[in-house]
Formats: C-alpha cells, structure tokens, sequence
C-alpha cells in the first residue's frame, strides 16, 4: 500500500521539478541594473553652447586610452576635418577643419566585468584651422572642470605642441 | 463525478509510468582536456559548473524519473555544447579566456547558475566572496599590453587611405541583415576599454538613437534605434597610451520589436575584419548574441550606459 501513495507522489515531485527547470530563469537574485544615461560623462546644452563647437555632434576620428592618468578620450572633428581625415595619411588639416578630444575619467561597466566605460567629463580641447590672409591660423582651447572653464587657449601661425598632438593622431580604420 | 476524476488520475499515472521507460542515455564522454586554474578557482567551478558544464555529470536520484530526466539530459546536453570544462584545454587561450568571462558575467547578473538548478542544488550557489575569488583570478589572467608592434595596424591604415572612403558593400549576415554601410557617420554615444580581450571600441549611434537618448527613451529603445561597435585591437605606444591598431570587427543591434521579437526585439550581425566578412556559419549564430544579452533585461538588453550631448 505504501508504493501506491509513494509512486505518485514521486511522480508529483519530478513533475513539480520539470516545471522548474523550464520555468523562467527570472534574475531575481541579483540587483537590478539602471537602464540610464551616463549622465556625469554627458555634456549638456548650456554647457555646450559655451563652447566654440559642440564635439558630440561630430564624427569620430579615433580615441585612446591613458592608464597612467585613467583616462579615456575620443577625438572628433567637423564634416571638413572628417573627410581630410579619412583620406590622408598627412596631418594638414585644410582650413576650416576642426577637430575636438574630449576626455573622461573612467570607471568599471557595472554591466560587463571586463569593461571600463566613461565617468566624469574631465576636458575638451579644441584645434582650429583657419585661413587668415597669407596665413594659416591655428587655435588651441583647453576646456576643464564642472562646469567647463577655459584653461589654456593659444594662436600662431604654426600649431603649438598640444595642437599638434591632436593633429597628428591616426584616424582608426572604419571600413 | 468522482469516478471520471479517478479515471483521469489513473489515467494520466498509467502514462507517467509508461514514459518512464523512454530514457535515452547520458553517457560521460572521457575527460580529455580540463580546465587548468588555481585549486580555489576550480573548486568552485566544480562544484557550482561541472555537473552540467563537464564530462563529470552526477545526477541525484530526483533527476531520473521522467519527464525530470528528458529536461536535466537536454540541459547538460546543452551546456556542454556551450563550454564544457572537461575539453576546455582543447580551444586558444583567448577562447578559453573569452568563456571564463562569459561565465562571471552570467553569474554577476543571476543567470548561472539557473535558479531553478541552484533551487534544488543548493550547494551550487556562488557566493559574492566565489565571486571575488574568479574576478580576481580573471585579472589575473589579463594583464596590460606592454608597447606593441604596429605594423599590421599601420599597413591596414595605408591600404584604408589608399582607398579612400569607398562605400563598403559586404556580403550580408547569415540571417539576412545587410551591412549598415553608413554606420561610420553615426555619432559616438560611449566607448569601451576591454582589459578582458585588449580591444578599444566605440559605439555609434543612428539618427533614432541619438533622438532616443536626448529624450531620455532608452528603456525600450523606440524601433529603428540601431547600433554599431566597433572593435579595434590595442596598440600601445611608447607613451604608454594605448590607440586603435588593427580593425578587429564591427557589430550591429537594431530595435524592431515585431520584425525581432524571437531574438529579444533585436536584429543581430556582426563583420570582421578590414575586408568585413560576415560572422557566423548559418543564422544560428544570433544565439551566441542573444545567449550573452539575455540577462540584461533591465536595460532592454543593451551593454552601453549612453552618453548624452549630441543634439
């Protein structure tokens, strides 16, 4: 008599343990993640409109990574400097170019162990090329700090060793 | 009344014990090439990963009345054909290195083990200190690049001046999705530093992303939304900083939550390589994708915390 009450109970408890291994694979023991924005590395209107231009807008031309300063950049540039970019190996950037590196501290993905992501905006510099009579003009801007205040701004004929820095970086290979 | 309940009952036992005899077997294939870590490392694989992610399966005596048994077969089935521990030796160190961190990032979200498993495997649970234990031992694994060579980057770079911004047109993915050609000129909404595979990536956004985002709509992305990462090999210069070198691949999401509701409301593709060739043997590929972005349901399975700025 026993067997008769066991059986179906056994039966009752692999049925039970089917359920739950088909059943969902909810993520319930774990915290949920944020679905946000990653606001302190965003740059915003009014801090934007501060600017000669704002880079966001723009197309990327490459990016690096310092670990010696934890930090990583993006630098873009504007419609002319995009198409000079792409197609040259030299770094003479014709006129009316503009290119930006904007730089943020970095932090571990909460999403991805393997991953570091942008924290904080950290800076924007600025290189213009610009066509003076007789001349080429170039700008250098430096933007630092929450909120964003210039910290360095310089104009020559030649670029000045930050500019240059900036203009002689490869553009990553997009094909 | 009662007899019909009866007759059901008795009827639906009679066929429960006539299934019991369907029961194909799971043999434990020999351990050819296991996987090779500090004991404290493998002792927790072992006792939290093996029994379905190796040649050492131990069934309970629960596991074996059917149809318990069909599901457990077809889940170790199943995950052995995903990583199995036993062979592990077997694939490069980078793939091996690849599915270890796979393997944390679906402990970290709860995925793994399944709960339902650990329900009735307590002993099976990854502690927060298990946790450490592997992050730890990951790092480990992965350190920094010193300064690297250059010169594949560099020729890739000369041959891709050379010539010019020609429009790419590869071959389409294995499921159909064509190359967005246009994806160079989307605007960068974050980038990522890979210590776990030494890649650099940016990730660019389309028009309807980069709406999404001004707007705060980003849970769920609206349809349309689409995504590009794009993923360099590190190149670390002399300075020490380290720059994109060689092209590696470039891959897609794009939000259509009817046309992709079988694959999370997502299409999936991927091209690698300078000259784009598409990834993966037959459509099937996407279950790779969906497989590692499934538990990100919190954030419409999507990797990338967006920048905001580009409006």
């Amino acid at each position: 008599m026993m067997c008769n009450s066991l059986i179906p109970a056994s039966f009752a408890f692999a049925l039970l343990a089917s359920a739950a291994f088909s059943g969902c694979s909810s993520n319930n023991r774990v915290a949920p993640l944020a679905a946000t924005i990653n606001e302190n590395a965003s740059l915003s209107a009014a801090e934007s409109s501060a600017l000669p231009a704002n880079p966001l807008k723009w197309r990327i031309i490459t990016s690096s990574i310092d670990p010696q300063s934890s930090t990583m950049s993006t630098l873009y540039g504007n419609d002319i400097a995009i198409r000079y970019a792409r197609s040259n190996t030299n770094h003479d950037y014709p006129p009316g170019s503009q290119i930006a590196l904007v730089t943020w501290t970095r932090r571990d993905d909460p999403r991805y162990f393997g991953a570091k992501i942008p924290d904080h905006l950290k800076s924007i510099e600025f290189v213009s090329v610009d066509e003076l009579p007789g001349e080429t003009k170039f700008t250098y801007e430096k933007f630092e700090g929450s909120p964003l205040a210039k910290t360095a701004s310089d104009e020559s004929a030649t670029p000045s060793q930050s500019a240059q820095a900036l203009l002689n970086q490869r553009a990553a290979v997009l094909p | 009344m009662f007899r019909l309940l009866f007759r059901t009952v008795a009827v639906f036992a009679v066929l429960l014990l006539a299934i019991q005899f369907v029961h194909p077997s799971l043999p434990n294939p020999p351990v050819t090439a296991d996987f090779q870590a500090l004991p404290e490392v493998k002792q927790i694989l072992k006792s939290s990963c093996y029994n379905c992610h190796s040649n050492e399966t131990k069934l309970v005596w629960f596991d074996y009345p059917i149809p318990a048994y069909w599901i457990v077969r077809d889940h170790v089935l199943e995950a052995r054909k995903h990583i199995n521990f036993s062979e592990i030796g077997r694939l490069p160190a980078a793939q091996q290195k690849a599915a270890l961190y796979e393997g944390i990032f679906q402990i970290s979200r709860g995925a793994m083990p399944i709960p339902a498993y650990v329900a009735f495997h307590p002993d099976a649970k990854i502690s927060e200190q298990d946790v450490t234990v592997l992050e730890n031992y990951l790092v480990s694994i992965s350190p920094a690049q010193k300064s690297t060579p250059d010169d594949a980057g560099a020729a890739q770079y000369e041959k891709w001046i050379a010539t010019g911004n020609e429009t790419s047109h590869p071959q389409a993915a294995p499921n159909g999705i064509a190359f967005p050609s246009d994806y160079k000129n989307w605007k960068p909404i974050s980038s990522t530093e890979r210590f776990d595979n030494n890649t650099i990536r940016q990730i660019l956004g389309n028009d309807i992303a980069i709406k999404a985002i001004a707007e705060n709509q980003i849970n769920p992305w609206p349809d349309g939304a689409t995504f590009a990462k794009i993923a360099w090999l590190e190149q670390t210069g002399p300075d020490a900083v380290i720059r994109p070198g060689e092209f590696f691949q470039v891959e897609f999401m794009i939000r259509d939550s009817q046309k992709y509701a079988n694959t999370l409301g997502w299409g999936w593709a991927r091209w690698r390589g300078a000259d784009l060739k598409p990834y993966g043997k037959d459509a099937n590929f996407v279950d790779e994708c969906v497989g590692c972005h499934r538990p990100l349901d919190d954030t419409n399975y999507v990797f990338t915390e967006p920048v905001r700025g580009q409006q």
